[in-house]
């Protein structure tokens, strides 16, 4: 190659780019339209654009940031997703894996972004099947433990802070959620199955059940807990911005019981999700819906 | 701070807004040292999460002292850079890598993180002796010194950062403390992590090298 065809800096850069995230591999991606467009000389004479070592060849030299490329971002989602991985059997999931990443290459610079679109692209790429639905929930969850583990920090809402709250205040006091809290609703019991996952062998396929579970982290933690149906509709509503009031009105109203008896549930799953630091601040607005 | 995508050798345009992010961060923790690696890890807006090395060519050259100059200027503070471990070479190199790691310190003036092991890997890699490389290098930039274990596959070497520092990399660091009369020294062992005492082993062996004392094969073992 001559001088004149020597590729530029940011031509050469895309050529290598192009050729080390083939799906195929190396030589797949030197061969590719996208690398022969932008390096036609590489696809005649590698050599010419790679040199070749003592012991390697150009191809061998390109093909061990090639491997990597695939290894280690096969690996972080294997690390990711255990119990997804542990449904779907290794060849399925891998198999997943490998189409998730060339659909979607990673576009930032934190690894823990790779997989933000994992759990939908499972969703809509499983072939159907008895292990798809619980897969998926699965997967949304150990997506979720990454999402809340980077999501920003919130000082969280101390028992005094609530205990601040006057009766005469619920019509319009509102509970601002932490950010690094995520809410689901399931098809399957997945908190239970990933629970029982951790352990040896391996728990059974469970039927498909509806649950509720939140993921959330308190400090340096990240937990995942199953909520009753009312105890999620209510966190919901809060978390949407309604005033306590309207939360309680929309959660428990039709609940059978006396007024002390609905007023001690509602004082425990306050006391759970204070302890859980749920909650960052008051805000004592007008009635009217907050603006989201 | 020591980071692996600010990507100072890629073509794409600066991300400001990372640098915001990166600069608010060296100011909370009070960072000494804002460090990164001279590669770049993607272009064309996509992350391959790899340290990709450039050509060591006029316009490469070029392109980093500009990059470099830019960023430091953004976040009010020397950049400090590193060797990576390299296992290709581009044909359109037209110097050696000792060369371009030099020139771009004192061009851009920036700090360089010396990596030992990588000085090893990259020449085992390209067949170059590295001594000669070390003896390029212009030690008044050299802030800090970073050893680790690496991967010999035989016809290459991979820095994997698993094991042991070997005998050869031993030998280098020992030269290099020569050169530099005493650097802060890292060892990087992040994969196949040991016992506390295993680790500690190896860090009272880079004292003893830094105090001028080889350490036999019995003792290290």
């Amino acid at each position: 190659m001559s001088l004149r065809d020597t590729p530029r800096l940011e031509t050469l850069e895309r050529w290598m780019q192009a050729v080390v995230m083939h799906p195929a591999g190396a030589a797949h991606g030197v061969a590719s339209r996208p690398a022969r467009r932008l390096v036609p000389a590489a696809a005649r004479e590698l050599e010419s654009v790679v040199l070749p070592s003592k012991s390697l060849s150009s191809i061998e030299r390109l093909g061990i940031y090639a491997h990597m490329y695939y290894a280690r971002l096969l690996e972080i989602l294997g690390e990711e997703y255990p119990t997804t991985r542990q449904i779907l059997g290794d060849k399925v999931f891998k198999g997943a894996c490998r189409r998730f990443l060339e659909r979607n290459p990673s576009k930032h610079r934190t690894l823990n972004r790779l997989s933000e679109r994992f759990p939908d692209f499972l969703s809509r790429h499983l072939p159907p099947g008895s292990r798809r639905g619980l897969a998926v929930d699965v997967a949304r969850i150990e997506r979720a433990m990454e999402d809340v583990f980077d999501a920003p920090q919130a000082e969280p809402l101390t028992a005094a802070g609530f205990a601040a709250i006057g009766a005469d205040e619920w019509h319009r006091v509102r509970l601002r959620v932490i950010p690094a809290l995520r809410m689901f609703r399931l098809r399957y019991p997945v908190n239970d199955y990933m629970n029982a996952a951790r352990g040896a062998g391996g728990p059974r396929m469970p039927r498909p059940r509806a649950s509720c579970a939140i993921v959330y982290r308190l400090g340096y933690r990240v937990y995942r807990r199953d909520q009753t149906p009312e105890q999620f509709k209510l966190l919901s509503a809060l978390a949407a911005g309604r005033t306590l009031a309207e939360a309680v009105r929309s959660s428990v109203s039709g609940r059978g019981g006396t007024a002390e008896k609905l007023a001690a549930t509602l004082g425990a799953w306050f006391r759970e999700w204070a302890a859980a630091g749920l909650f960052c601040g008051i805000e004592r607005g007008g009635a009217g819906r907050r603006r989201r | 701070m020591h980071g692996v995508c600010l990507s100072v050798g890629s073509t794409d345009p600066v991300d400001f807004e990372f640098l915001d992010k990166l600069r608010a961060l060296a100011k909370r923790v009070k960072a000494v040292w804002l460090g990164d690696h001279i590669c770049w890890t993607g272009v064309a807006g996509l992350n391959g999460h790899d340290l990709y090395p450039v050509p060591y060519t006029e316009e490469g050259l070029r392109h980093m002292v500009s990059r470099v100059r830019i960023i430091q200027d953004y976040l009010e503070r020397p950049l400090v850079l590193e060797n990576p471990s390299t296992y290709l070479t581009f044909a359109s190199s037209s110097m050696p890598e000792e060369e371009f790691i030099a020139r771009l310190a004192v061009e851009a003036n920036c700090a360089l993180l010396l990596d030992v092991n990588n000085v090893y890997v990259t020449c085992r890699n390209h067949d170059l002796d590295p001594v000669a490389y070390l003896d390029a290098i212009p030690y008044e930039h050299v802030v800090q010194v970073h050893l680790a274990g690496h991967t010999d596959n035989g016809t290459h070497c991979i820095d994997t950062h698993d094991g042991r520092v070997i005998d050869e990399v031993w030998q280098l660091y020992a030269r290099v403390h020569e050169k530099t009369g005493g650097r802060a020294t890292l060892l990087e062992w992040d994969a196949n992590v040991p016992k506390f005492s295993v680790l500690q082993q190896e860090v009272g062996k880079a004292a003893r090298f830094r105090n001028g004392v080889r350490i036999s094969r019995r003792v290290a073992a």
